[in-house]
């Protein structure tokens, strides 16, 4: 007898329907969240009855929407919706005990909305690496099957520590350069993408590793060459 | 007019020894798992700068080229997440609390480079 | 027919564990209604997840209340387990409901010294806390912290309990149940304190269904209701749970709820010290949380139910983590209970619901 789960959507003008229709059938009301997205607002509401738990997901809402409040439902709402006003800048209408943006009284407006500079970053360095892991495994699925054990491993190097995977790169480089000149230079072409996502000094630490390596292997071809 | 409810307890108090003790002069029974402070082994710490990432506070610095390591004891918060991410497993939680001070200041620990004994200096 | 004054109530007072602001609307001695206001201790703790990872969270998780620690650490780690679908060992779960539960009887003997020095007995709330003491060192010999433990982490726990140490542990339980039970006895049935608390801040069996609240606030109104009952994670491990329920609705139905788990939490930690498991304590922990995974998690703590929610973005930051915690939900029981008491009585139905508003705001 553990806890069910589930996960549910539902558009913004089935809120109040939502609510009379769990009250009436004896439903519990838990809590109502926000969650800021790249596409709007997420606000999402919960009942419990037993040991089941209902979460309905209203997705994409905007500051302009206008949100009807459960308050009437279900008074314990009010804290929550104050809250969401405060902190997201989600409009609800007609609120039991309304405190009109005053709840928390911030010194800064909607700060859920605000994402700082670092975070952007971060998060635009995990869609880079995601973006090469998808190139590397549509590469490996069209390329040779000897591809394939490369597109394994950048997709396990998309996910480690950067040092570690800088590290593992350069290894992994440096058996590619003992291979057939082709190969060598597709994994050098992959490497370049995955630079671009790294740490622009360790990049270019790692770039200057890779130069340095590709000119004492041509060296050496050369001189393997020379000597055949 | 009621009893007097509390009465076993407060009888039994006159001939208990008091709950407090007399501190400075009489020091508490230290258990031994205590989180005081952070205590780092620099024979074996390789500065790998992974204790730095971990800390939630960012209490700790990590200097490779100078070859120190230092942390700001005020600021650590002694969840020890850090004794358990390092790899080499030089950092341990002693159970002595970090001295009172009048002035914030970071202890700056250096890699022993000759001299066998770890140099330990106020920054 | 009196005027109506407006009476601001806090944030600072005496007999208020935590800034939290009542405007009383007051004619004669009788309130006709309150009306809360909060916000004095907002941190901003949900936002910490952008900058700090899912492990090193569970800090920050932990120090959003002092009395209510382990139980937002040991929600939060469940909640990610089953974000990520980890499966942690039966050991492990055991010895987190062992804290928890030992976390409860710290909470609520706690409160019953707060209860106690509301309405002005303070020897009481001074033996209270002394047995508190125990209760502490106790702590300290096990996780290493009197109050903040950090003994938590996502994947199981970070120290194990010893033999001896759970030796120790019963003994120091069976040596207070003699002290509680005379405070417990002095609480229900001693005939000041229930000139203060019988009839005082009546909620109906209705009411408190309609107004949604949760915990030992619900459970004195006749509602059976207990997220233990689910009996999640640890909690399966106990042979039967009856929560404690009380029909009569008033403050010294609240009481007497809060003062009878303390004995049954003490009846839960002896049960799973026998039942313990030899095993591992923690699972390794790999990879992130996938992008777009949802999960969400109940606890039972002291004051009530908690929700936990979380979703992952794919990196080793989660995209959202919100812990609802059971103060928020009681607010809005809180000033029912408030209408057509007497000024007097204010303290007594503010403490009763166990207000925890550093939980509240975050």
């Amino acid at each position: 007898m553990a806890l069910e789960a589930k996960f549910m959507e539902m558009g913004a003008g089935d809120i109040l329907r939502c609510a009379q229709e769990h009250k009436a059938a004896g439903w519990r009301f838990v809590q109502l969240l926000c969650t800021n997205t790249d596409d709007g607002i997420d606000v999402q509401y919960s009942y419990m009855k037993d040991q089941l738990i209902e979460n309905w997901t209203v997705k994409g809402v905007s500051k302009e929407d206008h949100l009807p409040s459960i308050t009437g439902e279900f008074l314990a709402a009010f804290v929550f919706e104050n809250e969401s006003h405060d902190l997201f800048g989600v409009q609800i209408d007609n609120i039991a005990i309304d405190f009109g943006g005053r709840f928390y009284d911030l010194a800064m407006a909607e700060p859920m909305t605000v994402i700082s500079p670092e975070q952007k970053a971060a998060r635009e360095k995990a869609a880079k690496i995601a973006a090469a892991k998808a190139a590397k495994e549509q590469q490996a699925a069209a390329g040779a099957p000897a591809a394939g054990a490369d597109a394994d491993l950048e997709a396990k190097l998309a996910g480690m520590d950067p040092e570690k995977a800088a590290k593992v790169r350069a290894a992994m480089a440096a058996k590619a350069k003992k291979d057939v000149a082709g190969k060598a230079a597709s994994a050098d072409a992959e490497l370049e993408a995955k630079l671009a996502g790294m740490d622009p000094e360790k990049a270019a630490k790692v770039r200057a590793a890779m130069e340095a390596k590709k000119a004492r292997a041509a060296a050496q071809q050369e001189t393997e060459g020379k000597g055949e | 007019m009621s009893t007097f409810k509390l009465g076993k307890m407060t009888f039994a108090g006159l001939f208990k020894k008091p709950e407090t003790i007399q501190y400075p002069v009489q020091h508490r029974f230290v258990p031994e798992g205590l989180k005081g402070h952070i205590a780092v082994d620099m024979e074996h710490c390789i500065l790998c700068g992974i204790c730095m990432k971990r800390c939630p506070t960012h209490a700790i610095e990590v200097d490779k080229k100078a070859g120190q390591w230092s942390i700001d004891r005020f600021r650590c918060i002694q969840c020890g997440h850090c004794t358990r991410e390092c790899p080499k497993g030089c950092l341990t939680m002693e159970p002595t609390y970090a001295p009172v001070a009048a002035e914030k200041h970071r202890d700056v620990f250096e890699k022993p480079a000759a001299a066998p004994e770890p140099a330990a200096a106020e920054a | 027919m009196g005027k109506a004054t407006v009476i601001p109530f806090g944030p600072q007072h005496p007999v208020l564990p935590e800034p939290l602001h009542l405007d009383l609307v007051v004619e004669d001695e009788k309130v006709i209604e309150a009306i809360p206001q909060i916000g004095f201790i907002h941190r901003g703790l949900e936002k910490l997840v952008e900058t700090r990872d899912y492990n090193q969270f569970i800090y920050v998780a932990e120090r959003i209340c002092g009395i209510c620690a382990f139980g937002h650490s040991m929600g939060y780690a469940e909640t990610v387990e089953r974000l990520m679908g980890i499966e942690i060992p039966d050991r492990a779960k055991m010895l987190r409901v062992i804290w928890h539960e030992l976390s409860r009887v710290h909470s609520h003997i706690l409160w019953m010294g707060l209860a106690a020095d509301a309405f002005g007995f303070e020897s009481l709330f001074m033996h209270c806390w002394r047995l508190r003491e125990r209760v502490l060192d106790l702590f300290e010999a096990t996780t290493g912290g009197r109050v903040i433990f950090s003994v938590v982490r996502v994947g199981g726990v970070n120290r194990d309990i010893s033999d001896e140490q759970l030796k120790q542990f019963v003994d120091v339980l069976d040596g207070i149940k003699g002290e509680y039970k005379e405070i417990c006895d002095t609480f229900l049935t001693d005939r000041s304190v229930k000139n203060r608390t019988v009839g005082v801040g009546y909620i109906s069996y209705d009411d408190a269904l309609a107004m949604s609240m949760v915990g030992p606030f619900v459970r004195a109104s006749g509602v059976k209701q207990d997220v233990r009952m689910l009996r999640n994670d640890g909690y399966a491990f106990l042979d039967g749970f009856e929560p404690v329920i009380d029909p009569q609705g008033d403050c010294y139905a609240r009481v007497k709820v809060r003062a009878l788990e303390v004995l049954q939490a003490i009846d839960i930690i002896e049960e799973m010290i026998r039942k313990l498991v030899p095993g591992e304590i923690a699972v390794p922990v790999k990879g992130n949380p996938a992008d777009g995974a949802e999960a969400c998690n109940v606890l039972e703590q002291p004051r009530g139910e908690c929700y936990y929610y979380a979703r992952g973005n794919g990196t080793k930051n989660l995209a959202r983590m919100r812990m609802r915690t059971p103060t928020s939900q009681n607010l809005a029981g809180m000033t029912t209970a408030l209408a057509g008491c007497d000024l007097a009585d204010v303290n007594m139905i503010v403490l009763t619901i166990d207000p925890c508003i550093s939980c509240t705001e975050r």
